[in-house]
């Protein structure tokens, strides 16, 4: 595992999520340790079942280890509470989904806004900065269409555009081209590599896709909750 | 601010839209919540009309007097008038009397007729006659001033002139000078309108269908020389504080001294359990509509589980979730009361005119004149709807706010959470259940049987929490036995019902609510009417009935003339003449008849329902005058029953005798309390008649032509005094008994129909919100090789289901909610009884209809399912 000058932004040591289903245990995931810094474009590769969803869920917050420890940006999430993770969603990551995760009852100007009026910012400025990324993201004559108007690729723009509305340190992408065709696929890979190149965003993908891997500055592979393999391409 | 504008508008975005999109589901729960607050809002503004007129009523006659001199069950002496005004604590006295009389067009209907003493009642009461118009001024009149104090001295100088109010000036078209005939058991007579009362005080009475004469008129009209009703005392500032005392000690035995809102409260006290049961009642088709409001929040909440877990995802806080779903149930209560403004306005129209004749038949004579929107009363209405809606939302909204947020990662479409185990939930059930016996045994508090309306709601929500349970029993055993006898639709049905946990146990329960007052309510309406029936066909035996005019409303304090009685002793013919008495007293604050009559005579052709007491032991010692039977109604209120003493100053006698039996009586107005017409005339010396009934030798011989014949034979001796009483046949007044039993039970039915139609809504409502989540596992099975057919029977088929299990539990409920109207709600709150029989007709022929409507209610979702093509429905999100 390569050392960092600076603190790394994510630092996880003998991380470890077990799931209790019934009488029986699952081992998400085992055991792990490995830092990320920022300005990575990270990619976790492994087959279903390997850990890779799972280990996101615990970068973006959505779930706890059951031990070890994991510290992003300074938080420790192991420890937070329920509110501290919370605010942790708001500001700090941005998550990118398989299947986009749209609101279907709003627009998509609406849906961009969504997190930040969560964070409590005013409306007008969160608005201007919705339409700045939803240019930026080609999606402008877009912005009044509900979810169901629109095609796959429009759908996963609009749900980065989202990820990035309140300038969050990293963006998580659990298998970000899984529902689109190969153009569209290419392009959101293109997207998210630019926002690490150009914005220096720490991005963190999951994908069994290969198209991640001219991108990513380091290539994680994962199998039964244990890292395999660790390759930095940088 | 800052914090509600960005909620209010994720509410709108999340909430509202899901609202909007869904606009006749949403519809159908607003016209529930909207129905069922309008139903509730509507009954107690028509109560409360009819306790306002008779508030007011009171107040308007009580005036500024500090208190009044009475004499229960007849008149005070005038002569007390000079001793009090010599007490130095009494500042001014003014006698009144009032009786309710007709004029010589009977179809008209009563008038209020008031006596007073115009210079002595100025401090008292507020009353003024309208000055007349120029034409009609006499020359000195110059002004207006003296116009109105040439009318009132006009009263005082001239005998047999009235000032009326208006709306009888108006009733009768009258003209200053014109006469108007009133008619009294003492005779007829001609009185002159002198003028028309302004609209104030005095004038706003019954509606303003009063009219007011001088006080030696009235006695000399009604034959009351030397007596009054009332007798108002002002003290002065400077009175002691056991002037009352002082006062009371001035008084002859018989004579009392009341505070003047004794008399306003024993007559709200009457109304009081009649708006209570009214209320809850009514309340119930809001709580039916508690249940569409739990149901379909808890579907919106299961159905967008993802979306939810994506709004915690994004950094919504678990708190925002449960107030957004908190927030849906504010939005029902607040849109669906707003829609209760027209459906109320238009429902309290027709309840007022029930409910004010339903009052004036069986407690106090009302005259509505105006609709009261009491502020209390709209923020009661509101707050009321918006509670039980925010109840009903609160727990859906604590279930979608444990949503956790890493459902955000799921793919498929998840199912429901894993569902509380139906056992615990029905063990809950059992203990409510319980609860209903040991809570049922509390006495009430001052007449309000809190205990029996807590029990019934026990009762409700412990069938409801038993119905997920009985459901799963069912998905359980039945389908295996449906796919035998109904194939494979028939088995996914039942499953599904195994399976569907809470979510559709919700509308079951509101069937099972629904359904139980259904059944409860038939059941209490035929005990009751089947008991007055009896009372009626046992006790209310007479062939003809005869008694003053006016005698109910007056309160029995006229008796029959001299001239009259005599008459009727000289009637040559086959019959019994079973003369009583009659007075209208009170115990406490609890009104009471006190009536006499021979006992023997009466037995020959009457019985009475005794709930207490052997008749054979306790009459032959009622007619020997050794003690008295009292009405169920009066044990009941006043505590007074078997084994203890009965006792009660009227005039000059004071009666201190024991309790022999209670029996039924539903007479209106109060209890009853019996006693030997021979014992009471020696002891008082009282011997005069309030009425007379007539049987007819023998059952054979009351042919209608015999009591016609009898009935000619009575007014031929009465000749000109037929003006001044009442005639009715035996058969007529049974009728009219049964009438008014039925008028007063319209209310009570029409209320229930709409609970139910609540109901009907809840469980329409329910079914197509359920189809249509499921429309995804509808059209896989279409994918598979299943037809359209086959999935319209097994909706068919679990519409079926629940509806079945609900009307179930619901006739069960039913029965033990009868048991608790009739034998502690009906008691705590009005003090009767009745025997419990149950009319299994209405109950058979009922129970197919609520079924077949609830499956209709199926039909609608099993077309919306198949609008979209399947490629369409099943393609990946």
């Amino acid at each position: 595992m390569p050392d960092t000058v600076k603190r790394p932004l994510i630092e996880a040591r003998k991380l470890t999520k077990i799931y209790r289903l019934g009488t029986g245990e699952v081992v998400g995931i085992n055991s792990i340790d490995f830092n990320v810094s920022e300005r990575e474009l990270v990619v976790l590769k492994g087959n279903s079942g390997s850990g890779k969803s799972t280990l996101l869920a615990l970068l973006a917050g959505l779930d706890q280890p059951t031990h070890g420890d994991l510290i992003v940006a300074d938080q420790d999430l192991r420890k937070a509470t329920p509110g501290q993770l919370t605010q942790y969603r708001r500001e700090v990551v941005g998550m990118v989904f398989q299947s986009f995760n749209l609101l279907p009852t709003l627009t998509v100007l609406e849906n961009v806004s969504l997190p930040s009026l969560l964070a409590g910012r005013r409306r007008p400025k969160v608005a201007a900065k919705a339409m700045e990324l939803l240019a930026w993201l080609h999606l402008t004559p877009r912005l009044h269409h509900l979810p169901a108007q629109l095609s796959g690729g429009e759908m996963q723009r609009t749900a980065i555009a989202r990820a990035l509305i309140n300038e969050p340190a990293i963006i998580l992408a659990d298998e970000p081209t899984g529902n689109l065709d190969s153009q569209n696929g290419k392009t959101v890979m293109e997207l998210l590599g630019n926002l690490n190149r150009e914005l220096g965003t720490t991005v963190i993908i999951a994908t069994h896709s290969d198209l991640a891997d001219p991108i990513a500055t380091t290539i994680i592979r994962l199998r039964d909750g244990s890292i395999t393999d660790w390759i930095c391409t940088a | 601010m800052h914090r509600l504008t960005p909620f209010f508008r994720i509410w709108t975005w999340f909430s509202f839209r899901q609202l909007r999109d869904h606009f006749w589901r949403t519809m159908a729960v607003l016209v529930g919540i909207g129905l069922g607050a309008a139903v509730f809002t509507s009954v107690r503004l028509a109560v409360d009309a009819s306790l306002d007129s008779f508030t007011r009523s009171v107040d308007a006659l009580s005036g500024k007097s500090d208190w009044t001199v009475l004499c229960p069950g007849g008149r005070a002496p005038e002569s007390l008038i000079s001793k009090l005004i010599r007490h130095p604590a009494v500042q001014a006295v003014s006698p009144l009397s009032t009786i309710y009389v007709e004029t010589d067009n009977a179809t008209a209907g009563p008038i209020l007729l008031i006596g007073l003493d115009p210079l002595l009642d100025r401090s008292f009461r507020v009353w003024q006659p309208e000055p007349s118009d120029s034409a009609q001024q006499s020359p000195h009149q110059t002004s207006e001033i003296g116009n109105r104090q040439s009318k009132w001295l006009e009263l005082v100088r001239e005998p047999f002139t009235l000032i009326v109010g208006e709306k009888l000036y108006a009733k009768f078209h009258l003209q200053t000078g014109q006469s108007l005939i009133l008619v009294h058991p003492q005779g007829k007579k001609s009185f002159r309108v002198l003028g028309k009362l302004a609209p104030q005080g005095l004038a706003l009475v019954e509606g303003g269908e009063i009219a007011l004469t001088d006080l030696a008129t009235f006695q000399e009209f009604t034959g009351t020389n030397g007596f009054v009703d009332r007798i108002d005392l002002m003290l002065k500032r400077s009175a002691p504080r056991d002037a009352a005392d002082q006062i009371r000690a001035l008084l002859p035995a018989g004579v009392t001294l009341e505070p003047p809102a004794e008399l306003k409260e024993s007559g709200r006290l009457m109304v009081r359990s009649y708006q209570l049961n009214l209320s809850v009642l009514s309340f119930v088709s809001l709580f039916v509509g508690m249940f569409l409001v739990y149901s379909l929040i808890s579907l919106h909440a299961t159905s967008r589980r993802h979306e939810l877990a994506i709004l915690r995802s994004l950094g919504a806080s678990s708190r925002l979730i449960f107030f957004l779903f908190l927030s849906e149930g504010a939005f029902f209560g607040c849109v669906g009361w707003l829609l209760a403004i027209p459906l109320g306005s238009f429902m309290v129209k027709h309840l007022l005119a029930h409910v004010s004749n339903t009052i004036s038949h069986l407690f106090v004579r009302v005259q509505v004149d105006r609709l009261l929107l009491d502020p209390w009363e709209i923020l009661l209405s509101f707050s009321t709807t918006l509670f039980v809606s925010l109840l009903a939302a609160w727990q859906p909204a604590h279930e979608a706010m444990r949503v956790p947020p890493r459902e955000v990662l799921q793919t498929h479409e998840s199912g429901p959470a894993y569902p509380r185990p139906a056992r615990n939930l029905a063990l809950c059930g059992l203990l409510l259940i319980g609860l209903v016996w040991p809570l049922s045994c509390l006495p009430g508090t001052n007449g309000v049987p809190l205990a029996g309306y807590a029990a019934t709601f026990l009762l409700f929500a412990g069938f409801s929490l038993i119905a997920p349970w009985l459901l799963q029993i069912i998905g359980v055993l039945v389908p295996p036995l449906l796919r035998a006898l109904a194939g494979e639709p028939a088995y996914l049905g039942g499953r599904y019902i195994r399976d569907a946990g809470t979510r559709i146990a919700i509308s079951v329960g509101a069937l099972i609510t629904a359904m139980a007052l259904f059944v409860a309510l038939v059941i209490m309406i035929h005990s009751f009417r089947k008991t007055v029936e009896a009372w009626v066909t046992q006790s209310i035996s007479g062939d003809l009935y005869l008694r003053p005019k006016m005698a109910a409303a007056n309160q029995y304090r006229d008796v029959l003339p001299p001239e009259v009685v005599s008459a009727l002793k000289g009637l040559q013919t086959t019959m019994d003449i079973i003369p009583y008495r009659r007075m209208v007293l009170h115990y406490g604050r609890t009104s009471y008849q006190f009536e006499v009559l021979d006992f023997d005579s009466f037995m020959k052709h009457a019985q009475m329902l005794f709930v207490e007491g052997d008749a054979q032991l306790v009459l032959p010692q009622l007619e020997e005058g050794k003690g008295v039977i009292v009405s169920e109604v009066f044990a009941n209120q006043t505590g007074i029953g078997i084994g203890k003493r009965f006792e009660a100053q009227i005039g000059q006698t004071r009666l201190d005798l024991p309790v022999l039996g209670i029996i039924r009586d539903y007479r209106t107005q109060g209890g009853v309390v019996y006693y030997s017409m021979k014992q009471f005339q020696e002891l008082s010396g009282d011997t005069a008649w309030s009425g007379v009934r007539f049987n007819l030798a023998g059952r054979e011989s009351s042919t209608e032509d015999a009591v016609n014949l009898l009935r000619s034979q009575v007014l031929r001796v009465l000749d000109q005094h037929q003006y001044g009483v009442e005639i009715t046949l035996g058969r007529d007044l049974r009728q009219t008994i049964l009438k008014i039993f039925d008028e007063t039970f319209a209310i009570t039915t029409v209320l229930l129909l709409i609970a139910l139609a609540v109901a009907t809504l809840g469980i329409t409502s329910t079914l197509t919100v359920l189809v249509l989540d499921r429309t995804r596992q509808f059209h896989t099975i279409l994918a598979c090789g299943g037809t359209r057919g086959q999935i319209r029977l097994m909706i068919f088929w679990e519409a079926l289901i629940m509806v079945f299990a609900g009307a179930l539990l619901g006739l069960l409920c039913g029965f033990f909610l009868s048991y608790l109207l009739v034998f502690v709600i009906n008691r705590q709150s009005f003090g009767w009884t009745f025997m419990y029989i149950v009319d299994w007709i209405p109950l058979l022929v009922a129970s197919p209809l609520i079924l077949a409507t609830a499956l209709l209610a199926a039909l609608p979702a099993s077309q919306i399912v198949f609008r979209l093509p399947p490629a369409m429905v099943l393609r990946e999100q």
